[in-house]
């Protein structure tokens, strides 16, 4: 009978200790597991954000001057500069109905809603829809224009009502939120210049706003992984006291197992491949655990789109091999200690 | 093949306890024939224990060489050393030291190199334990659980057996039937057991007494 087996014995010898011990890694692989696929889905939606700037440039107004809308008139001059070309407009605003805050949104492309249900133009997401009692082919008043609702779009926690981008600008009096530009000249040069012709608005290039996004993106996955990385390291700890205790405990075992000829080195593997075992057991039952969680967080947090995304093969073995070598590692030293026990003072030892 | 199975040439083994050293061993000088029965008497103290561990290379002596089967232990790797213990020499100990968590088939089939499953069961026929192979040590009672450490110790028919207090945990009868044992395998098998024991009546079984004193055999009989 190999060593092994004997490992395996000892695992469910102490059921009770060895499930303990396994749930400090399987709390810790199942956090690296939730918290990275969170924060690896927010990168693809980073990654969709930046793909929506194809554009060299974007101006906004500046908070400073107080409105969140540019003019006709300052919308035309940007749209008549000479190096500017390929312009989208959006505008986004909103307005009290019935007490209620709702956000207005243009869209130039239809294909960024998700989920309409009736046909585009005037679509109101689910939380609108339920919050003011619309349905499809009910009226509301924006800016004193009556609207037909056309479609309703999926639940987004917020009240939403996305409007075709050349509605939202007749209702708004042609004014935009933001124009999204290409430019003929280098970005940063044309961010002066519109600067210079344009008063009281914010020109950013694209490069700008990638910067930013991956920063944020970069920041929020550093501060995740911290926390998942203390997580896993709180189980590690539980494995290398474990394996402490049980080499204690058993030490006149170990003692036995030298006298009747096991070398040291089948020894320090009988405790590294039950540590590794506990390892190895615990991360896939951690993994389980954490998918479930990611579903069960991507339903509430309604971002089922990015499950795939939020689930990578990468994250998934690495938090099994990590695990495990990590309670291999665990367990190196409660295995040199069983493998240096003296034999006369182990046979000793009740 | 040598017929000597274990040789002390001048052995001693010294312990630090404090500032005192004792001298457990004293130039022992010790020579077991294959095939013998030895039986190690003496008060407690006197060194019988310290003997037997390291005639089994579970300690190394001070001073002096100890060979089994003509190789000289000392010299030996760590490696080499598990090699030896495994294959030459069965240990049987007065508190049994069966692995609770193995049945008694799996306990005797611990230290064997290749598994036989076939040569276990006939051990424990031999032992009158086949009926138990499936049970584990917490239901067998004393005189069993030695039995099966017995059979623990023969899988891999080792060359000599040293036994530690054999009897010291059981009642007469069942001390009387593990000698007897011991002594059919000895008699029958020719294998060469030595015994330590405190109980006359368990070293009688044996072909000869060596008794000890201060670390060395008071007749220094071979």
């Amino acid at each position: 009978m190999n060593l092994y087996k004997l490992a395996f014995k000892n695992i469910r010898r102490k059921k009770l200790r060895s499930a303990l011990t396994a749930l400090g890694i399987i709390i810790g692989a199942a956090t690296i597991v939730i918290l990275l696929g969170i924060g690896a889905g927010a990168t693809s939606e980073v990654q969709e954000q930046m793909n929506q700037y194809m554009y060299d440039v974007v101006i906004t107004p500046t908070s400073s001057s107080g409105n969140l809308l540019m003019e006709p008139q300052t919308v035309s001059k940007i749209k008549n500069m000479s190096y500017l070309y390929d312009f989208r407009e959006v505008t986004v605003f909103s307005q009290d109905i019935n007490n209620t805050k709702v956000n207005f949104e243009g869209v130039n492309d239809w294909k960024e809603i998700k989920d309409i249900n009736g046909t585009t133009g005037v679509v109101i997401n689910k939380d609108t829809s339920d919050k003011l009692g619309l349905h499809i082919g009910d009226k509301i008043t924006v800016n004193d224009q009556q609207l037909t609702i056309t479609g309703i779009s999926k639940p987004e926690q917020s009240v939403y009502v996305y409007l075709d981008q050349k509605i939202a600008e007749n209702v708004t009096g042609n004014k935009v939120s933001a124009i999204y530009a290409r430019s003929h000249d280098n970005p940063n040069s044309t961010v002066d210049e519109v600067q210079k012709q344009v008063n009281d608005v914010s020109v950013v290039t694209k490069s700008d706003k990638v910067a930013d996004l991956q920063e944020t993106n970069n920041q929020a996955m550093l501060f995740i992984g911290i926390i998942a990385g203390i997580a896993l390291v709180v189980g590690v700890i539980s494995v290398v006291n474990t394996m402490m205790m049980s080499v204690m405990e058993r030490t006149k075992e170990l003692g036995v197992l030298k006298a009747i000829g096991f070398t040291n080195w089948e020894l320090k593997g009988s405790i590294l491949f039950e540590s590794g075992l506990i390892g190895f057991l615990g991360s896939i039952l951690g993994v389980i655990l954490g998918i479930v969680g990611i579903i069960v967080f991507a339903n509430m947090l309604h971002f089922t789109d990015y499950i795939p995304q939020m689930m990578p093969l990468w994250l998934i073995g690495g938090v099994i091999i990590g695990s495990t070598l990590l309670c291999l590692l665990a367990g190196l030293y409660p295995a040199i200690s069983a493998s240096r026990l003296n034999v006369v003072e182990a046979l000793r030892n009740e | 093949m040598n017929n000597n199975v274990l040789e002390f040439e001048n052995v001693s083994k010294t312990y630090k306890m404090g500032d005192e050293t004792i001298k457990a061993l004293d130039g022992l000088n010790v020579t077991i024939k294959r095939g013998s029965f030895k039986a190690v008497m003496g008060p407690s103290g006197s060194g019988k224990s310290t003997f037997l561990h390291v005639a089994g290379i579970l300690d190394m002596p001070t001073k002096g060489i100890i060979k089994i089967n003509g190789k000289e232990t000392q010299k030996l790797s760590s490696k080499e050393q598990a090699k030896l213990r495994r294959n030459e020499i069965g240990f049987i100990f007065q508190r049994f030291n069966l692995m609770s968590q193995l049945t008694v088939l799996e306990n005797v089939m611990l230290p064997m190199i290749e598994e036989d499953t076939n040569k276990a069961l006939e051990l424990l026929n031999k032992m009158g334990l086949s009926s138990k192979a499936d049970k584990y040590p917490g239901h067998l009672s004393g005189g069993e659980q030695q039995r099966v450490a017995i059979a623990r110790a023969l899988i891999n028919d080792p060359s000599i057996i040293l036994a530690d207090e054999p009897t010291g945990e059981l009642d007469t009868k069942n001390a009387n039937s593990i000698m007897q044992i011991l002594k059919d395998l000895n008699q029958k098998d020719g294998v060469s057991i030595v015994v330590v024991t405190h109980n006359q009546a368990s070293a009688d079984y044996a072909d000869e007494i060596l008794h000890m004193s201060d670390g060395n055999f008071v007749d220094n009989a071979n």
